[in-house]
C-alpha cells in the first residue's frame, strides 16, 4: 500500500511539474473571485469600512472552501476525466480493489491541495490586508473537515461513476459547500457535514483562539461519520456500476 | 494441464437483451484461445464479466481459483487489453505508465521500474520511453496498451482486439509477441474480428453468436470438420475439351485448379476421367476459418 500511495503522489507531482499552468490558473482564478468579491463588498460599504475581524474569519472559510473543494471534486472530476479517457476499468482491475485505491489517491493529491490554498492565503493576505495566524495545530480541525470533504467526495463520485456528466451538479454543490464552511459549528448545525472543523479552524485562524480538544473530537466524529457515509453509497455506486456495465463509456 | 481460468454458466442480461446466455469457458497455460463472434454477439460482455468488470447475473468466473468479485486480489493474475478503451494514460510516458500500472497491480516501484524497462527493451519502445503518449503512433500506443496488460506479469491475459487498427507490419509483430506469450506459458483469450490473426495464433477456438457459444474445439479440429469432402486437384497442362466434359459430368467444378465435392470413391472415378494426364497436384481442401465462421454464424 504503501508503494501504491507513493507512485500517486509521484504521478500527481508529475501532472503539478508538466501542467503548471493548471495549478496557476486555478490560483490566479480563485484569489480574483475572493478578491472581486472583497473589492465589491468595499464598494458597497464605503470607503471607510473596516471589516474588522470579520474578514479574517471569511477568508478563512474561502481558504477552508478552496482546501475542500479539492477532496470534494476530486474524485468524481477523475472519474469523470477516466472514463473520457477511457482508464477507468484499467483502473478497476487493481488487485487493491477500488476504493483502497480512490482513497490512497485522494491522499496523495492532498499535497497539491495544500499548495493552492497556500499560495492563494500568499495571495489574498497582503491584497486584501487581512491578517492570519497560522497555528501548527490548525492542521488538525483542517483535516477534520477533509475527512469530511472526502466523505462528500466519494458521495458525489459515485454519482460521477453512474451518470458520469455531474459538472452541473458539481458547480452547483460548490455553493453549499460554501454555506457548510461558513455556518456556525454549534447546536444542530454541528451534524452537518463540515461546519464543526471548519469553526474551530475559523477560531483558531481568524480569531488566535486555542485549540478545543472537545470541538476537535466533535469535529473528527463528525468527518469519520460522513466518510464512512461517502465510502457506503461509493461501494454501492462500484457494485451497481459493475451489474450494468456503466464502468464502461462516458 | 489445470486450466487458469475457468468460467460457467455465464449469463448476463441489459433491459430484454439477453446479452450472455450461459458461457463456459477454460483456458490452460500456454494456450491461445480465439473468442469469435459478429458485433454485439457477447465477446466484450464476456470478456469484461471475465476480468471482474461486469458482475454476471449467473454463473462464476475463477481466476487461478479465485472469485475475482469477491477478492480483487485475484486480479493480480490478470492482464487485459480491452477494446474501444486506450487502455494507459496519455498525459503520461510510456515508462510512467508502466510504472504507474505496475504498482497499481501489486509490485512493488523498484520492481516495476525495473520491470518496465524490460519491456520497453523488448517491444522495441525504450526510444519513446519518455514521450508523452498522446504523441506516439497508433501502433505504438496499441503496443503500450499490451505491455500495460503485461508489466505485473499475469498468469492470464484478456486481449480484445489486440491488433485493430494496426498496420500490417506492426500487427505482425504483435502477433509474434502474443505467440511467444503464449509459449511462455502464458493463458490467453483473443477476442478479434480478424479471422487471418485468429487461425495464425489460435490453439482453440469459441464462437459465440446471441450470447451462446455455437462452436467450440481446436483449430486442427474444426477445421478439419468443416473442410468436408472436398478435394483440391491441379494438372501440369489444361486438358482437351473430352477430359473437360467427362469432369463436368462427374460434378468437377473450375477451371483448374479443378474442385470436386465428393466422397473418396467419387475421386477415384474423377483420376480415372482424367488419366493419362500428368497431374500436379490433389489434396483435400482445407476450410478456413473465416469460411467456418461464416457457416457457423449462418446457421446458427
Amino acid at each position: 500500500m504503501l508503494d501504491l500511495f507513493l507512485v500517486e503522489l509521484w504521478r500527481s507531482l508529475l501532472m503539478l511539474r508538466r501542467y503548471p499552468l493548471e495549478l496557476l490558473g486555478a490560483v490566479v482564478t480563485l484569489s480574483l473571485i475572493f478578491y472581486l468579491l472583497f473589492l465589491g463588498a468595499r464598494f458597497l460599504a464605503g470607503p471607510g469600512a473596516e471589516f474588522g475581524g470579520k474578514l479574517e474569519a471569511v477568508l478563512v472559510g474561502y481558504l477552508l472552501w478552496t482546501f475542500t473543494l479539492g477532496a470534494y471534486n476530486g474524485l468524481a472530476f477523475g472519474l469523470t476525466e477516466e472514463a473520457q479517457t477511457g482508464t477507468l476499468e484499467q483502473v478497476f482491475l487493481t488487485p487493491y480493489g477500488p476504493i483502497p485505491l480512490f482513497l490512497v489517491r485522494n491522499l496523495a493529491e492532498l499535497l497539491g491541495h495544500a499548495l493552492l490554498v497556500l499560495l492563494v492565503a500568499l495571495c489574498l493576505m497582503p491584497l486584501t490586508g487581512a491578517k492570519l495566524a497560522f497555528p501548527p495545530l490548525v492542521i488538525l480541525p483542517f483535516l477534520a473537515v477533509l475527512l469530511g470533504g472526502y466523505g462528500l467526495g466519494f458521495a458525489v463520485g459515485s454519482l460521477a461513476l453512474l451518470y458520469k456528466r455531474v459538472g452541473q451538479l458539481l458547480g452547483l454543490s460548490q455553493f453549499l459547500l460554501l454555506f457548510l464552511l461558513q455556518a456556525p459549528g454549534e447546536g444542530l448545525f454541528a451534524l452537518l457535514p463540515l461546519t464543526p472543523g471548519a469553526a474551530l479552524a475559523r477560531e483558531m485562524m481568524a480569531e488566535g483562539a486555542p485549540l478545543r480538544p472537545w470541538a476537535l473530537l466533535l469535529a473528527c466524529l463528525n468527518g469519520g461519520a460522513y466518510l464512512g457515509l461517502g465510502l457506503i453509497l461509493f461501494a454501492q455506486a462500484v457494485r451497481r456500476a459493475k451489474a450494468t456495465g456503466l464502468l464502461h463509456g462516458y | 494441464m489445470e486450466p487458469l481460468l475457468v468460467a460457467q454458466g455465464l449469463a448476463k442480461r441489459f433491459g430484454t437483451l439477453e446479452a450472455v446466455r450461459g458461457v463456459s469457458l477454460a483456458l490452460c497455460p500456454g494456450e491461445i484461445l480465439a473468442f469469435l463472434g459478429k458485433n454485439g454477439a457477447g465477446k466484450t460482455t464476456t470478456v469484461k464479466m471475465l476480468s471482474g468488470l461486469l458482475l454476471p447475473d449467473g454463473g462464476s468466473v475463477r481466476l487461478l481459483g479465485q472469485d475475482p468479485f469477491r477478492n480483487p486480489g485475484a486480479l493480480r493474475h490478470l492482464g487485459a487489453v480491452l477494446e474501444g478503451n486506450r487502455n494507459t494514460y496519455w498525459r503520461l510516458t510510456p515508462l510512467e505508465n508502466l510504472v504507474y500500472f505496475g504498482v497499481a497491480r501489486g509490485l512493488r516501484l523498484f520492481q516495476a521500474r525495473r520491470r518496465a524497462m524490460v519491456l520497453l527493451e523488448e517491444y522495441g519502445l525504450l526510444e519513446k520511453a519518455h514521450t508523452e503518449v498522446r504523441h506516439l503512433s497508433r501502433g505504438m500506443q496499441q503496443k503500450l496498451a499490451l505491455l500495460q496488460a503485461l508489466v505485473h506479469d499475469p498468469e492470464v491475459l484478456l486481449l480484445d482486439e489486440p491488433t485493430l487498427g494496426l498496420d500490417v507490419e506492426t500487427a505482425l509483430r504483435v502477433q509474434e509477441k502474443v505467440r511467444a506469450l503464449a509459449q511462455g506459458g502464458k493463458a490467453i483469450l483473443l477476442t478479434t474480428h480478424q479471422m487471418e490473426v485468429a487461425e495464425a495464433l489460435a490453439h482453440r477456438i469459441a464462437i459465440i453468436h446471441r450470447g451462446r457459444i455455437v462452436l467450440e474445439g481446436t483449430k486442427g479440429e474444426i477445421l478439419a470438420r468443416f473442410a468436408g469432402n472436398h478435394y483440391v486437384l491441379e494438372l501440369e497442362t489444361p486438358p482437351p475439351q473430352e477430359v473437360l466434359s467427362r469432369l463436368r459430368a462427374l460434378g468437377v467444378e473450375g477451371e483448374g485448379p479443378f474442385l470436386y465435392r465428393g466422397d473418396g470413391e467419387g475421386l477415384w472415378r474423377v483420376l480415372e476421367a482424367l488419366k493419362p494426364l500428368p497431374l500436379k497436384r490433389v489434396a483435400r481442401a482445407e476450410a478456413d476459418l473465416l469460411e467456418v465462421f461464416l457457416k457457423v454464424v449462418e446457421h446458427a
